[in-house]
């Protein structure tokens, strides 16, 4: 028995070589691109994968005020959370009527709000866009935060349906008997207590509208979002990689320090999805 | 599921006329679904009835659209590179085992306890929460000729590759860089559905002398098979919508057609403005293969929310 266990160990440990290798590769790119922002464009071209000896930061001065990545930037910031707020109000509310409350119709927008779930934009890409010039929504920023909002709000809706539903329903008996209206049950009782799926819901929304860039591309045009303008800055740029390797740090360190700060909710909110619980 | 009318609410109307009390409480409830149901409704629901109705007309975005019956459809179906990227999207959709392999044989070596574990689970994850924008930044100056992968290649003995300029090699790194970036996610999926399964059986299996392999074909994996089913529907929609900033940035659907697949074609022609009506038939197409696919992810998500 304990010669079997000591056999499966060392299986795994040598298996663990290969995974270091693949986890290796999976640092690696944004290293690159660190190190390559670091470098002047001619020790670039010299050396092109050695570390920087002597780094420079002037690749991200460039890149953030000449290179307007600055202005993406804020355009990034302003409607993502802004979407965000708008998404975690709209689904916890959604989310509160329909795991809670009783009223006819009920299961059915239930079923609704999922079934857009397989209208992706690509799917509607021609008429969304039409909808949006006939609202006037194209090309402002609060047209790109209810665009992110409609688009990414089915599975937020899902999650707090699901999480409310499980929450003891004595809560809002009580609160019932206490007269208070829903609003305000909504307010002081179902906001607070959905806390830990609104997180969850708050910090995977971000990813997405952070990351987004067909929506963005869709809705926006004289102005641009960080995503877009790194998208042009790698078509304008091609021969100068340290300037555009800046512009992706740039772009990438916001999500990168959610990532670290935020790593266990990220990954137990994407198996969230899968896996009941 | 027990029936408590929560929203009846008779107290606080506080009249013998209960009806009318739950009458005003269910108004209520109404307002509270109206702005998740109203955003979904005007800008999803209603504009893929409107494209339906475009992709019968010759509409060119000015002239009064007049009803051509199934002339796109058709039209589509003679296009030749429309058809590329139904190949491309097949040769896509054909590699989905790795999709699944890849990150279930390694959930499962994190799962034994393999050395490191935890850190191995959150690096795997983290391309995944990159922009694919970023990633496809990156990657485009990685896979060039005098790139990092080639110099890789050449200090193991091969020979350098240009891999986004070669038509016959640029699909398969769009793929391939794809499946680096988000098989983590796939991962926490099997982790979490992992951990799920009795540590018992495990055991009882163990003692009747059941080998690693074994224990994982006959027992691990069937019991996780819903969660596999899960991670398969959910891979192959990202497949079909979820590699629009990666070809975008990596290689703009070229070289030639090579690595244009139908929801990058639907951006290149909505953006000639001049026929909705073309576009909105190759976007009906890709809503037919969502449709059954996405059924099945409902199914499963409304089987969890348990309402």
């Amino acid at each position: 028995m304990a010669e079997v266990q000591t056999r499966e160990k060392r299986i795994l440990r040598i298996l663990s070589i290969p995974m270091a290798l693949l986890a290796l590769s999976a640092i690696y790119p944004v290293f690159f691109a660190i190190n390559a922002a670091l470098k002047t464009r001619k020790g670039y071209v010299l050396d092109r994968f050695g570390i920087t000896t002597d780094p420079t930061f002037a690749n991200f001065s460039q890149a953030w005020n000449q290179s307007r990545l600055s202005e993406y930037f804020y355009n990034s910031v302003v409607v993502t959370v802004g979407a965000v707020l708008v998404l975690l109000v709209v689904a916890s509310m959604a989310g509160f009527a329909l795991a809670i409350l009783r009223f006819r119709g009920r299961k059915i927008i239930f079923i609704t709000i999922l079934v857009s779930l397989m209208i992706p934009v690509q799917v509607v890409l021609v008429p969304f866009y039409r909808t949006m010039i006939g609202l006037n929504l194209i090309d402002s920023r609060p047209g790109l935060i209810i665009a992110y909002t409609a688009f990414f709000l089915p599975f937020s809706v899902y999650l707090m349906t699901a999480f409310y539903a499980r929450l003891p329903r004595e809560l809002f008996e009580a609160a019932q008997i206490d007269g208070a209206n829903l609003l305000k049950v909504w307010w002081h009782i179902m906001l607070p207590m959905g806390k830990p799926a609104l997180v969850t819901l708050g910090i995977l929304n971000t990813l997405y509208c952070w990351n987004d860039v067909l929506i963005s591309l869709l809705v926006l045009q004289d102005q641009r979002t960080l995503m877009v303008g790194i998208a042009a800055l790698r078509g304008e740029y091609t021969t100068n990689v340290p300037l555009l390797a800046a512009g992706i740090c740039l772009a990438a360190a916001p999500i990168v320090i959610l990532y670290v700060i935020f790593q266990r909710q990220i990954v137990n909110g994407i198996a969230v999805g899968a896996v009941k619980g | 599921m027990t029936e408590t009318v929560i929203a009846k609410d008779s107290k606080s109307a506080a009249t013998p006329r209960r009806k009318s009390g739950g009458h005003n409480a269910e108004r209520l409830a109404y307002l509270f679904v109206l702005p998740a149901l109203a955003l979904v409704v005007v800008f999803r629901i209603i504009p893929l009835i409107w494209g339906l109705g475009y992709s019968f007309t010759d509409y060119d975005g000015m002239s009064q659209p007049r009803f051509v019956g199934f002339d796109n459809y058709i039209g589509i179906a003679h296009d030749p590179v429309f058809l590329d990227s139904l190949v491309n999207m097949l040769i896509l959709l054909a590699t989905l085992p790795i999709w699944i392999g890849l990150p279930l044989v390694l959930a499962i070596l994190i799962h034994q306890g393999v050395p490191g574990g935890k850190i191995f689970r959150a690096v795997y994850f983290f391309p995944a929460v990159l922009s694919s924008v970023i990633v496809g930044a990156i990657f485009n100056v990685l896979l060039r000729y005098d790139g990092s992968f080639n110099l890789f290649l050449k200090a193991m003995g091969f020979s350098a590759v240009d891999w986004l300029g070669n038509s016959s090699t640029a699909l398969f790194s769009l793929i391939a860089v794809q499946l680096w970036s988000t098989f983590g996610m796939s991962l926490l999926i099997f982790i979490a559905g992992l951990s799920t399964v009795s540590s018992e059986m495990l055991e009882a299996a163990k003692l009747d002398g059941a080998k690693l392999l074994q224990m994982w074909w006959h027992i691990v994996i069937p019991s996780i098979r819903p969660i596999i089913e899960f991670a398969a529907v959910v891979t192959t929609i990202g497949m079909l919508t979820s590699m629009f900033g990666l070809i975008y940035v990596l290689t703009a659907g070229g070289p030639g057609t090579s690595t244009i697949l139908p929801e990058f074609l639907i951006w290149l022609e909505q953006g000639k403005m001049n026929r909705p009506g073309y576009a909105s038939a190759i976007s009906m197409v890709l809503f037919l293969m969502m449709a059954g696919l996405a059924a099945i992810q409902i199914r499963i998500m409304s089987r969890n929310a348990d309402i």
